[in-house]
């Protein structure tokens, strides 16, 4: 009985969700004067993907702000179904081998604590890792985190979360809603980390992100980013395909009542570019690779991208 | 995979350019026809094969690099090898590193195998003061102090224990790069830079066997090499008196055992010629 309510609080607060996020934008049109619908026409003409489907730019972002207000509440108990829980295995690996938090005694004022800026970390997943890492690891109780995110309900999640950590209401741990594309409230060259974690994928213009970051970023800070990636075993790729095409969106319809945001996830996962067109994007930024600069998890179902701004 | 490509034998470290040079050399003057053709009319006679030395390596290009490490890495980490001697091998040494070379904490990212990689550059470096001691006129000193040119094999020994010495300074925190470089994900590239090491050592002593002879000393410079390493992390004397001396008797040994495998060798081949011309008195077709 519970779940069935459940489900169909779900779908109500779902379909509320959708219906704020997709206001039609009228057509402009004028008959008196040809001026302004030709100039509107190139910028609707910029097309971008959606999953599969090709979408103009104009509405990527509303979409996916309705996929994620849709999945918000259920993101943490889907993601444990569909990665089988693998994805804590990964989260833990990604902020053990970043090492947050100052290891030594600051000589500098500059030295106290990293800022950390985690772009699409609504929910707080790699933020609170990156806290609890910085304050038991490193013994660092300066480290703060900026959780930026484009999603005013992936936002409300984490502030939710936020209350059963130490950090609630303290000056380590704060919350923006930005797109990352653009943050002109964050100055240049003043971040010490700069991560995202299955965000990336989502962005309309993954160039000009990279390009922001290199911007907000101290010489010598670093882009760390983990995101879905092609696998390169031939066997473990089929498996993997069929699971995603066929039981994410089922999980996706029985656990949280909407099949199309996952079955928008897994087309995304499918079109996001693989492990060295990625690394050439970084590069292209303006970014130094170290080694190989990225690192496979799971055979390359997830990887670890690094870029780090040089010292000018 | 520039590391794959050291490991090769450098028989030669000074060019030498052989005839052939000489000739491409001449065919490429265009200037002066006549010479080109009086020497491609009348060919000198070759004088190569009663050299010692023939290159394997191509003299027209200079020597790979040390390590591959770009200028960011390279400044970090030649920074961090000032605090090893205090820190060891550690990823605060690399932090101190980055700091003293004007990077933030989190740069060590540059560096993905964090401290192996600072171990991995002590190796490479130590390696490239190797070479330019000798380029330094390691030999010409040794050979004076001894008073009489030296051999092959001294000059060896004498190699393999200048590059204990560079150790000296991280003889206290050396067991600890050692058990790094034992983890299983570490012991391929270890191995690399032990046999780029040895090769170094036998190159440039001068050794210039071009048979499977090579290979068998190589291996046993390493083996060497490796197990004295061990020894000095024990060594209480200042100098590695100790050191010398067990690397010393590791020579002996060597040449014990390669007298006696000659020795064996000599006993099979002498039979086997017997039994060889036994079957034949017999009136076997062999």
């Amino acid at each position: 009985m519970s779940t069935m309510s459940t489900r169909s609080a779900w779908r109500a607060l779902h379909y509320s969700a959708k219906r704020r996020a997709f206001q039609p934008t009228t057509a402009y049109r004028c008959f008196s004067c040809s001026t302004r619908s030709n100039e509107q026409k190139p910028e609707q003409d910029r097309m971008t993907h959606f999953g599969f489907t090709n979408v103009p730019e104009s509405e990527k972002e509303s979409r996916v702000g309705a996929v994620f207000s849709s999945v918000a509440a259920s993101y943490d108990r889907m993601n444990d179904l569909m990665s089988l829980g693998i994805h804590r295995l990964w989260k833990d690996h990604f902020v053990r081998s970043l090492n947050p938090g100052a290891c030594l005694p600051a000589l500098t004022a500059d030295q106290r604590g990293w800022n950390i800026l985690d772009i699409a970390g609504g929910t707080g997943d790699i933020a609170f890792r990156m806290l609890d890492h910085a304050t038991n690891v490193n013994h660092d109780m300066d480290t703060r985190v900026t959780i930026s995110d484009i999603n005013a309900d992936m936002l409300a999640e984490g502030r939710k979360r936020s209350l059963d950590t130490p950090y609630y209401n303290t000056s380590r741990l704060s919350f923006v809603e930005a797109n990352a594309e653009h943050m002109p409230h964050i100055p240049d060259n003043s971040v010490d980390l700069y991560t995202v974690v299955f965000g990336i994928r989502n962005f309309t213009d993954k160039q000009a992100a990279l390009n922001e970051a290199f911007r907000v970023l101290k010489p010598g800070g670093v882009f760390a980013c983990m995101e879905f990636s092609k696998v390169d075993n031939p066997v473990l790729d089929g498996i993997y395909k069929r699971w995603n095409f066929s039981a994410i969106p089922l999980i996706g319809q029985v656990v949280a009542g909407d099949r199309d945001s996952y079955q928008y996830l897994v087309e995304s996962i499918e079109r996001f570019p693989s492990q060295e067109e990625f690394r050439g994007m970084i590069q292209k930024a303006g970014f130094l690779i170290p080694g190989q600069g990225y690192e496979n998890l799971t055979g390359g179902i997830a990887a670890i991208h690094k870029g780090i701004k040089p010292r000018a | 995979m520039a590391h794959l490509t050291r490991t090769l034998p450098k028989r030669l470290f000074r060019p030498i350019p052989t005839p052939f040079i000489h000739q491409t050399n001449q065919l490429s003057t265009t200037t002066r026809p006549t010479t080109t053709t009086t020497h491609l009319t009348t060919p000198r006679p070759n004088t190569v094969p009663h050299q010692n030395q023939r290159p394997y390596h191509s003299t027209l290009h200079a020597r790979l690099p040390d390590h591959t490490y770009t200028n960011s890495q390279t400044a970090i980490l030649s920074a961090a090898l000032d605090f090893v001697p205090t820190t060891g091998f550690t990823l605060e040494s690399l932090t101190h590193g980055a700091r003293s070379a004007g990077f933030l904490d989190v740069s060590v990212q540059l560096l993905p195998r964090r401290e192996f990689d600072l171990i991995l550059f002590w190796l490479a470096s130590r390696r490239g003061l190797l070479r330019s001691k000798v380029e330094d006129g390691l030999f010409t000193r040794l050979a004076a102090e001894a008073g009489k040119e030296l051999s092959v094999d001294e000059k060896v020994k004498a190699l393999v224990l200048e590059r204990l010495k560079l150790n000296k300074d991280v003889k206290g925190v050396w067991q600890d790069a050692l058990a790094q470089m034992s983890l299983l994900a570490n012991i391929p590239l270890s191995l690399t830079e032990l046999h780029a090491l040895s090769s170094d050592i036998l190159t440039l002593a001068g050794d210039d066997a071009v048979d499977a002879s090579w290979y068998t000393r190589r291996l046993a410079v390493a083996g060497i090499y490796a197990s004295s390493e061990v020894v000095m992390t024990r060594d209480p004397t200042a100098e590695l008196v100790e050191t010398a001396a067990f690397v010393e008797r590791r020579f002996e040994d060597s040449r014990a055992v390669k007298e006696k495998i000659g020795t064996v060798g000599e006993i099979v081949g002498f039979g086997w010629n017997t039994a060889i011309g036994l079957g034949r008195s017999w009136g076997m077709k062999i």
